[in-house]
């Protein structure tokens, strides 16, 4: 293997510092005994983190934004996943008009699609439900779904399946025993990748949002433009950490490469 | 009584007809080769007897019984794929277990018979292994025991040994020839290895654009064929302009020698380059010029042109001397040797 120079090390060290920094201020800046912003210069404090519990809607917005990214991102995940079965093997009319469609939630701005929801639900009467934010959540984590469940489809090879067929399995159990299976690492990573966009959205989120039903972004969006306290950069902490632990156990359990790489053989 | 009927088997793709009018009947225990080139539409018959491709005319029947109306997971056939096609999942005990799963049989006499067949392919003792930590001829065995597990009705060998190595390949060729008789199951080939399906078939069907060009045993396929297609798609072959007298007697540039059956006019002969011989002193013979001479160890192979056109032959190396390149050489065959093509018909 070569060896890097010192400018590309240089280069590469920048790059990681510049990614990392953010999350490490923000981490840093959460355990100050100050009541602004600052670097913890008296010793580090737990002040902020007993704040949050005084702050009930942050706990209740974490626990809607799980709930949303868990619930639409399985109901994506299980739309995807006949979707990309059907769009990976066979040559029909629409083909590639589904596949735009499904994907297009990718290309339309945020901004435009909360506004778009925002009306549409109102017209229908479902503006400010959990059930609206749902559906609208659906739509926008529907092309990480597909996306990696549609590689994990191309990727298989039919005869295996036909195998399965001549040894006496019908549709369903080809399909629970065999083609789920082989498939699975996608729909893992398609799921997670799903999650995490629908946990993380905001933009859309805050036009659909009601003060019943207001996720934890939208939470953190509000709360810091009525104040600028470490308050929130305690929370961002936790999530941070939170995140971390996740990963870890993922890899863990599963090895992250497999997941996103997506490589069947592993 | 045969056991696999195929009646004027047909399926088209969109306006391309894949298999046409296919008839072929297959005895019970009979090991049969569907041998030709890529696209002849041999994978496509095995395909339909699977029941993978639609079957648009004609029909199959096993025992009697249609088999076209079946679906797929009911035919009760074995498989084996090129590609092995296991799967990746599960080790080998459950890839073997799997089609006995799906027939409901008991846990105990499942495992027992999983156990004989791993056996039977000589892989006792790999039950946990995953497919992935085997070679190539392993995983073939694992595919070859699944399929074989079942008691299927009628086995099918889809390029089983293509994508093993050459030495393994005439290993495993040996092997499953040996476990076919010890069985007796009924098995069709598909190869594009003349040499494989020389190897295992008692007969062997030679395809070509969707047509059977010949049905026969492999000698029979060899030494008589019955175009030049099949002439010169097993092994090398002469093909020789000729005219007949339609007495039986041809020439062949200057040769002229009996051969009953012939026609008369222009016809084209089949002959193999290991059946022609150089001609004694005063014998009649066709007048060759060797163009280029190839040591083969055991044996010559000799390039010559003559009247007739260009030919191969092949000696034996019996240590004596043997004619060099330039040298002017008069060669014969005999009459049981040469085939008689269809007229017009090119190689």
């Amino acid at each position: 293997m070569r060896r890097n120079g010192p400018l590309a090390l240089i280069f590469h060290g920048l790059f990681v510092i510049f990614m990392l920094a953010p999350l490490l201020i923000v981490c840093v800046v959460a355990f100050t005994p100050e009541g602004y912003l600052s670097l913890p210069t008296r010793g580090p404090s737990l002040r902020w983190f007993r704040a949050i519990f005084d702050y009930p809607e942050f706990i209740r917005a974490f626990r809607d934004s799980l709930w949303l990214a868990a619930l639409s991102s399985t109901i994506a995940i299980m739309l995807a996943v006949p979707a990309a079965l059907a769009i990976a093997r066979y040559r029909f009319p629409g083909r590639e008009a589904i596949t735009a469609l499904f994907m297009s939630p990718l290309m339309v701005p945020h901004v435009v699609l909360g506004i778009a929801f925002l009306r549409f639900f109102t017209q229908i009467g479902i503006s400010g439900t959990f059930v609206g934010l749902v559906l609208s959540h659906i739509i926008v984590v529907i092309p990480f779904a597909l996306r990696l469940v549609l590689a994990a489809s191309y990727g298989i090879d039919r005869r295996i399946e036909h195998a399965a067929i001549s040894l006496g399995a019908g549709t369903a159990t080809v399909f629970r025993r065999v083609t789920l299976p082989l498939i699975l690492p996608g729909v893992v990573s398609g799921w997670l990748l799903a999650a995490i966009n629908s946990f993380d959205e905001v933009t859309m989120t805050v036009f659909i949002a009601s003060p019943a039903t207001v996720t934890l972004p939208v939470r953190m969006f509000l709360y810091i433009q009525d104040n600028i306290d470490p308050l929130i950069a305690a929370v961002s902490a936790c999530l941070i950490a939170m995140t971390a632990i996740l990963l870890f156990a993922l890899d863990r359990l599963f090895g992250l490469d497999r997941l996103f790489v997506g490589s069947g053989k592993g | 009584m045969s056991h696999l009927v195929l009646d004027g088997l047909t399926t088209r793709f969109g306006g391309f007809t894949a298999v046409d009018a296919m008839n072929l009947s297959v005895g019970r225990g009979e090991f049969v080769s569907l041998l030709g080139p890529s696209g002849c539409g041999k994978t496509t018959t095995l395909q339909m007897i699977a029941g993978f491709v639609e079957v648009d005319g004609g029909g199959i029947r096993l025992d009697g019984t249609d088999l076209v109306s079946v679906a797929p997971n009911k035919r009760g056939l074995g498989i084996v794929f090129q590609s092995y096609a296991l799967f990746p999942h599960m080790t080998v005990a459950e890839n073997i277990a799997f089609g006995l799963e799906m027939r409901d049989v008991p846990k105990a006499d499942r495992d027992r018979r999983t156990l004989e067949a791993m056996e039977l392919v000589g892989l006792k003792g790999f039950a946990d292994r995953y497919p992935r930590r085997m070679s190539g001829g392993q995983q073939q065995r694992v595919a070859l025991a699944r399929a074989l597990v079942i008691k299927p009705a009628l086995l099918l060998l889809d390029e089983p040994l293509s994508n093993l190595d050459a030495k393994l390949r005439e290993e495993m060729q040996g092997e499953l020839r040996q476990i076919q008789r010890s069985i007796g199951t009924t098995t069709i080939l598909v190869t594009h290895d003349q040499h494989e399906a020389m190897a295992l078939s008692d007969r062997i069907v030679l395809m070509n654009q969707g047509r059977i060009e010949q049905i026969g045993a492999p000698h029979e396929v060899y030494d008589r064929p019955a175009s030049a297609f099949v002439a010169s798609f097993l092994g090398k072959t002469n093909v020789l302009a000729a005219t007949g007298d339609g007495e039986g007697t041809v020439t062949v540039g200057g040769l002229v020698m009996p051969l009953p059956g012939a026609g008369k006019g222009p016809l084209l002969l089949a002959v193999r380059p290991e059946r022609l011989t150089f001609a004694q002193a005063g014998e009649p013979g066709l007048e060759a010029r060797i163009t280029g001479r190839i040591f083969q160890g055991a044996h010559w192979q000799f390039s010559a042109e003559s009247a007739a056109g260009a030919l191969t032959l092949m000696r034996g190396n019996d240590g004596a001397a043997v004619p060099g390149e330039g040298e002017t050489v008069r060669l014969r065959f005999s009459a049981a040797d040469a085939a008689v093509l269809p007229a017009g018909a090119a190689a």
